[in-house]
């Protein structure tokens, strides 16, 4: 990323940067025909408006004779609902509407769209009757502490909030379960009269009997027991919802912070409301971060919409940061029992995992899938592994349904197999580091199958992996550690590497994993008679610069100026389909969309650009935004002369449409499978307990990038997210099912001081599998942290015979084991 | 009750309940709502404005308690559109916002540090980051927001004719914390 210091005045930037390693892989994709515009690290266009506070979220929004919804939420964890009062409610001042479960008979659960095992079974018919689907609001019982039971309609937001309190609702005490392992056991308590045991899934990959063989007959063994905690996402802007229903045109209109608008408007008019789907606009107007958080469909949704309808009145809520601890999907939670085997040499010969995943109290929109197969599939991580097994047990407990979190599945993959790494390197007394070097896929296996499901595309990882080593100057800790000593301070050293996939994804392919729906994306690019173009894509953004990338992509491929292209995206209305954002595809989805549809707009003017030329088709040539005459280069049409003709469309033979106006829907042959090492260097304070990253070093590679200023931005903010987890967060339940962590002041969140130098590189090895050799980004810096930090803490502590120690990291944990205390 | 405010340079009179927060005020009342809501308990910063001055948590205060004070919101630091102040330049120039939904409350408060660099030490590395310390980002990490810090200090620094043309370089010492 050495572009991104190239351009900066101040010299001295705290990243420290080193010159990256370009490599191209064999089965690199097409060179791009461009101007150069993309890969540059252009300012975000975005930055302007919201540095000046301009941008609209959703909170900001502010229609004519809007009314103001607030949710009740349970107090409890898990009762039966006896009765529900709401007179007193209905008569205070300003309120409007106060609903329950009776009020909403006719619709439709929120379904679950990616059920482990595959749709097959499931479609048709649509997953109406779900096992455990949530209600828009629940009548029978409540599951976990803020399950939505009711809602107010008020004319102010305070008025809403003051009449929850006079609604009351009376419940019959149920016991209370929330640990996935224990809701597994016989005499839990029962979730849902359709779930038996409370298992929503048992989902494998990999082969067993050879895994088993292997590890039977390995020299050596290791086994971990990890607790992969609960975490919560935590956007700064928490979520919120605007339902404004016309009744003149029976159009309804939702205002959300969604990370996928056309994703919920499907979801919401085809199977929660069954309303005409093109009745149904979803606009994401700014959204203040996701993290996967806000591509889930919540009861908010479609409550606004059906309430507007009821009041003739647009319906908005806002959540709170309380309400959206306790309501918006939280992320990670698997407790594993993990092992692996090896050689006395270094060789690792099997890997087998079982996962117990904590699904909370409802299957969310994508939670299952998430905790099953984007985890499983991916343990074995960078290594040639000849046995591999993963088994996950899914069970619904009274807690928050869980989702997905910034590197989703993958975190918690390469946490449990950079954990048993440096495990087994200690059992056979190697360094973790000669352990990784002698695993890792080799360059020629490429593509790879690791015999989990997924096949990596393409990789250097020995490139990248040795990168990460020199630049951390991994070869010098031992002589850091004894001066830490001298300080007072034990210095330790973690390595974590990982394969994160991305570019969800191949429609067909993630049908045989459980999705219900098609992955693909799409782009609209139409070309103005005055030259300018617009560029339309179904994906949204949630933070990463889609305006000023697209742009770039498009502008690069057209060869004309990134500033002559408008990027729109995020309304349903204007923008061509597509999934949205998330798994880190924007640029490896919806960019390729864009690129390809450059093309055709390319070769459309290309083919007009002979009866303009009045020469041979073969004879033009389309470079620098304009078409010429093979040889001849003053016989030339620019792009804006082009644009305009295309607009009047004189001359134009049969064969050829006026208007410059093309779609492309991109669905790639597979996913794309991002990489990198990350090192981590810790100091633990012998008296306090206390663990500082004193040093951090990052080598990622994903592929050709778009914008590396932009991919820096991710990549940093990534890194501290996983930091997070390793050292701070916890969602922590009480035996009672109370979410303890309820707000910031209990759930801890990584400051500006808690962040240390980063040390970043890239390699870069092309996807074959899009058009612009392009990986996933923007989380995949947040996979490897947490391995990386406990691996360097549990060296910091190893001769105290240390060898696991369980997120967070909290300084009392560690100062407990410098007692000698044990886990 | 009836209050008072001087608010972006514009006097402001209305009637509040007591326990209206200024938060409040400035979103619903007065339709400013470039000042964000984040949280509940006055821990993330989104909020920041500026009281006579000095950055402070408008979910923190009462309406009533700020009557009389003069009142500076991120929309009184620009104009729609209109040109970007040092820092904000700063910032864009080194991607220091990505969702922006904490942005307007980090302009705010760190306005108030940069904003009297050019007479003084540019703040530290490790000063900057304390100055952070109410403001929380889930997106950035906050490097690109230090780095934006530093290059405005420079740049302020760099304007102010009388002083010798130091760069922000004491920020760049330390471990990072
Ligand atoms: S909203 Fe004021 S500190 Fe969070
Ligand atoms: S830019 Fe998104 S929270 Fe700071």
């Amino acid at each position: 990323m050495t572009a991104v210091t190239g351009e900066s005045p101040v010299q001295e930037a705290p990243v420290q940067e080193a010159p990256a390693q370009e490599v191209a892989a064999p089965e690199a994709a097409a060179p791009l025909a461009g101007n150069g515009v993309l890969g540059q690290p252009l300012d975000s266009r975005e930055d302007p408006q919201l540095l000046r506070g301009e941008a609209t979220y959703v909170g900001d929004i502010d229609l004519p004779g809007t009314a103001h919804m607030a949710i009740l939420g349970s107090p409890v964890a898990h009762a039966k609902i006896l009765s529900i009062d709401t007179k007193a409610a209905e008569q205070l001042p300003g309120v409007l509407k106060v609903a329950t479960a009776a009020d909403f008979t006719d619709v439709m659960p929120l379904p679950c769209i990616w059920i482990p095992g595959g749709v097959e079974s499931h479609f048709p018919p649509h997953p109406y009757g779900l096992p455990g689907a949530r209600p828009v609001l629940t009548g029978d019982a409540v599951r976990h502490v803020g399950d939505p039971i009711a809602v107010v309609v008020a004319e102010t937001p305070r008025q809403a909030a003051a009449a929850l309190a006079a609604i009351s609702v009376e419940y019959e005490p149920l016991p209370v379960v929330t640990l996935a392992e224990e809701a597994l056991k016989e005499g839990a308590p029962q979730l849902h009269e359709a779930v038996p045991g409370n298992l929503n899934a048992y989902w494998t990959c990999g082969d067993k009997d050879r895994t088993d063989a292997a590890i039977a007959s390995a020299e050596v063994t290791v086994e971990l027991d990890l607790v992969n905690q609960r975490t919560i996402n935590s956007p700064i802007e928490p979520r919120g919802a605007v339902g404004d229903y016309n009744a003149a045109t029976g159009e309804y209109t939702l205002y959300a912070s969604t990370q996928g608008p056309h994703n919920h408007r499907f979801l919401l008019a085809a199977l929660v409301l069954g309303i005409p789907f093109n009745k149904l606009r979803v606009v994401a107007p700014t959204v203040g971060g996701s993290f996967g958080t806000k591509g889930y469909l919540y009861p908010d949704m479609p409550l606004v919409l059906l309430l507007s309808k009821a009041l003739g009145r647009p319906v908005k809520w806002v959540d709170t940061r309380t309400g959206l601890m306790n309501s918006t999907v939280q992320g990670r939670d698997h407790r594993q029992h993990v092992t692996l085997a090896g050689t006395r040499d270094g060789r690792i010969t099997a890997v087998r995992a079982t996962s117990y995943a904590n699904l909370g109290a409802y299957p969310s929109t994508i939670g299952p899938g998430v905790a099953t197969a984007l985890m499983g599939r991916s343990i074995s991580g960078m290594y040639d592994i000849d046995a591999a097994f993963c088994e996950v047990y899914a069970a619904f407990t009274n807690t928050v349904s869980l989702g997905a979190q910034r590197g989703s599945g993958r975190a918690e993959a390469a946490f449990l197999m950079e954990r048993l790494v440096d495990r087994y390197a200690s059992e056979i007394g190697m360094d973790p580091a000669a352990v990784r070097r002698k695993n890792l896929v080799p360059k020629e296996k490429f593509p790879y199958d690791n015999g989990l499901g997924w096949t990596y595309d393409s990789g250097d990882y020995q490139l990248n992996f040795d990168r990460a080593i020199e630049l951390s100057d991994y070869a010098g800790m031992p002589a850091r550690k004894t001066e830490a000593r001298t300080r007072g301070k034990r210095l330790g050293v973690g390595i974590a590497s990982y394969v994160a996939i991305c570019g969800v994804g191949p429609s067909t392919r993630m049908s045989k994993e459980g999705m219900l729906g098609g992955t693909w994306e799409s782009a609209n690019i139409r070309v103005h008679p005055t030259g300018e173009v617009t560029v339309t894509v179904g994906s949204a953004s949630t933070g990463q610069s889609h305006g000023t990338v697209f742009a770039q992509v498009a502008a690069d491929e057209l060869g004309i100026d990134p500033d002559q292209v408008q990027v729109y995206e995020g309304d349903t209305l204007k923008a061509p389909y597509g999934q949205g954002t998330y798994g880190s595809r924007s640029y490896s989805m919806a960019a390729p969309a864009v690129a390809l549809t450059a093309r055709k707009i390319k070769s459309k003017l290309v083919k007009a650009g002979a009866v303009f030329l009045g020469i041979a088709e073969d004879k033009v040539v389309y470079a620098g935004g304009k078409v010429y005459e093979e040889g001849n280069e003053e016989n030339t049409k620019t792009f804006a002369e082009l644009a305009m003709a295309m607009w009047y469309g004189w001359g134009l033979p049969p064969e050829i449409e006026p208007a410059l106006d093309e779609t492309t829907h991109f669905d790639p042959p597979d996913f794309n499978y991002p990489f990198g090492t990350h090192v981590a260097v810790v100091e633990i304070d012998e008296l306090t307990g206390e663990t500082e990253v004193v040093a951090y070093t990052a080598v990622d590679d994903a592929g050709n990038i778009g914008n590396p200023k932009v991919v820096l931005g991710q990549i940093e903010g990534s890194i501290l997210h996983g930091l997070g987890q390793a050292l701070m967060e916890v969602a922590e339940y009480d035996d009672n099912g109370l979410l303890v962590s309820r707000d910031l002041n209990h759930y801890a969140l990584p400051r500006a001081f808690d962040a240390p130098f980063f040390t970043l590189d890239k390699t870069t090895t092309p996807s074959p599998h899009n058009p612009l050799g392009a990986k996933g980004a923007g989380e995949i810096a947040t996979v490897p942290p947490a391995a990386a930090v406990v691996n360097a803490v549990v060296d910091a502590l190893s001769d105290l015979g240390v060898q696991h120690i369980d997120m967070p990291v909290t300084p009392e944990k560690v100062w407990r084991r410098l007692r000698g205390e044990s886990q | 009750m009836d209050l008072s405010l001087n608010v972006n340079g514009r006097p402001e009179q209305f009637a509040a309940q007591p326990n209206e927060l200024l938060v409040e005020r400035l979103r619903d009342g007065l339709g400013l709502t470039g000042t964000k809501v984040g949280c509940d308990t006055g821990q993330c910063g989104t909020c920041v404005v500026q009281l006579d001055g000095r950055s402070v948590k408008s979910c923190l205060i009462l309406t009533a308690a700020a009557a009389g004070s003069e009142v500076t919101t991120i929309e009184g630091v620009t104009t729609p559109g209109g040109e970007l102040t040092g820092l904000q330049e700063a910032l864009r120039q080194e991607h220091g916002t990505q969702c922006g939904f904490c942005t307007p409350g980090m302009v705010m408060a760190l306005g108030e540090l940069v904003g009297n660099t050019a007479d003084r030490e540019a703040p530290t590395e490790p000063e900057i980051r304390e100055w952070l310390t109410g403001n929380l980002c889930r997106c950035t990490g906050y490097h690109s927001v230090v780095r934006g810090v530093q290059r405005a200090c420079s740049a302020a620094r760099e304007k102010a004719p009388a002083e010798p043309a130091t760069t922000a370089a004491s920020g760049q010492e330390g471990s990072g914390r």
